[in-house]
């Protein structure tokens, strides 16, 4: 079974979101996602930086598997994330991280990391086709 | 998410009406002292705003500068008997001038021909073999349409998608559509409930019509982009970019 790891670490100014949207792009690509699955990967990794403040670093891991991307992101320090994560279920019509990536990823999870601070696995599987 | 950014919809309402009295102030009566209040009242949505400026070649301080001086001739231009905030009213004056700026600087986006073509032709073919295949195409298969790489094809996108300040004035495609902050022309009847809410809520009522049902369809009844795209006439990749551009906006005006 294919399950290859790609790692970086990358500034959270988003003069480097464009890049990372590139990169999760071809990883995508590279498992024939299609159009709007890969749109959505970036969009919840680019949602998650967004989240994550614009100082410091964080690394982002991917395990690929054969039609599906594991995608690790942290450590990440801002209380609201977990809290959106972790916390009561948004309100009907309320747009918060959390509804977000519940519709474009497939599932996410939460780790706690030292510090106080948190992963955030994402996990996007290809559709069949 | 910062939550502490939240106004309740009784403290929105006394400072729209804390903005009216000063501008009634100035207007009527020549008072300056009201007009450097109302600068100082609303310079965090200018600097909002700049921030979307940011990493173009101009210092942040510099395009909130330039924002700043959007701002004040929106209070200076600003009629009493229009019915909408200043802010509403100030937010087109404030973009429009920062735009105007790197305009003026020839700081303007330049894409490479070939991908400016490629990203142009790309809507098309993206609905053209979605129709064809009855799903979204892969990445793969866009670059076998048109006849490109899947590395041109993500580039493209990207580029279409990171320069918004052209892609989304120009509409990529052929496609009539205006930046989201220029769209703002009145008051969003359901602010004031919004504002209560939590999260993105109090800057989505801030939204064209159009992009807060796009942000309904995808996030509230899940629906995918193909069908969002059929719904509201426009191409997937379109709808994808207003969903990006929205979310950011969102999220910037609460920073």
């Amino acid at each position: 079974m294919r399950a290859e790891l790609i790692e970086l670490t990358t500034p959270l100014s988003r003069d480097y979101r464009a890049v990372v949207r590139l990169i999760v792009g071809g990883i995508a690509e590279s498992l024939d996602f299609a159009f709007d699955e890969v749109d959505d990967l970036q969009l919840a990794v680019e949602r998650l930086l967004a989240e994550a403040g614009q100082t410091g670093s964080v690394n982002i891991s991917f395990e690929l598997g054969p039609r599906s991307v594991r995608t690790r992101v942290g450590p990440l320090r801002e209380r609201t994330i977990a809290d959106a994560l972790q916390g009561p279920p948004p309100a009907p019509g309320e747009l918060n991280l959390r509804r977000i990536l519940e519709a474009v990823v497939d599932s996410y999870g939460v780790e706690d990391a030292a510090d106080g601070a948190i992963y955030v696995r994402l996990e996007k599987v290809r559709e069949a086709r | 998410m910062r939550q502490s950014r939240t106004r309740s919809p009784s403290e929105a309402a006394k400072a729209r009406k804390q903005d009216r009295l000063l501008l009634r102030r100035y207007h009527l009566d020549g008072d300056t002292t009201a007009r450097e209040e109302l600068i100082e009242r609303h310079l965090p949505l200018v600097r909002s705003l700049a921030r979307r400026y940011a990493g173009r070649g101009e210092s942040l301080e510099d395009i909130e500068q330039v924002g700043a001086i959007g701002l004040i001739k929106a209070i200076d231009r600003f009629e009493l008997e229009r019915e909408v905030s200043l802010a509403t009213y100030a937010t087109p004056n404030v973009v429009g001038e920062i735009k105007r700026h790197f305009r003026d600087k020839g700081w303007s986006i330049r894409v490479p021909r070939a991908l400016q073509e490629l990203n142009a032709s790309m809507s098309n073919a993206i609905d053209r073999l979605t129709g064809r295949l009855g799903r979204s195409p892969s990445i793969a298969e866009i670059a076998a349409e048109l006849k490109s790489t899947p590395e041109e094809v993500l580039e493209a996108l990207e580029v279409g998608s990171a320069y918004s300040t052209v892609s989304l004035s120009t509409g990529p495609g052929g496609e009539e559509d205006l930046d989201p902050m220029e769209t703002i022309g009145k008051e969003d009847e359901g602010f004031d409930q919004m504002e209560t809410r939590t999260t993105l809520e109090p800057a989505f009522g801030h939204l064209p019509e159009r992009e807060r049902e796009i942000l309904r369809m995808r996030f509230d009844e899940g629906l995918p982009q193909t069908q969002i795209a059929d719904r509201v006439g426009l191409s997937q990749m379109h709808v994808s970019r207003l969903i990006r551009k929205s979310l950011s906006t969102m999220r910037d005006e609460l920073a």
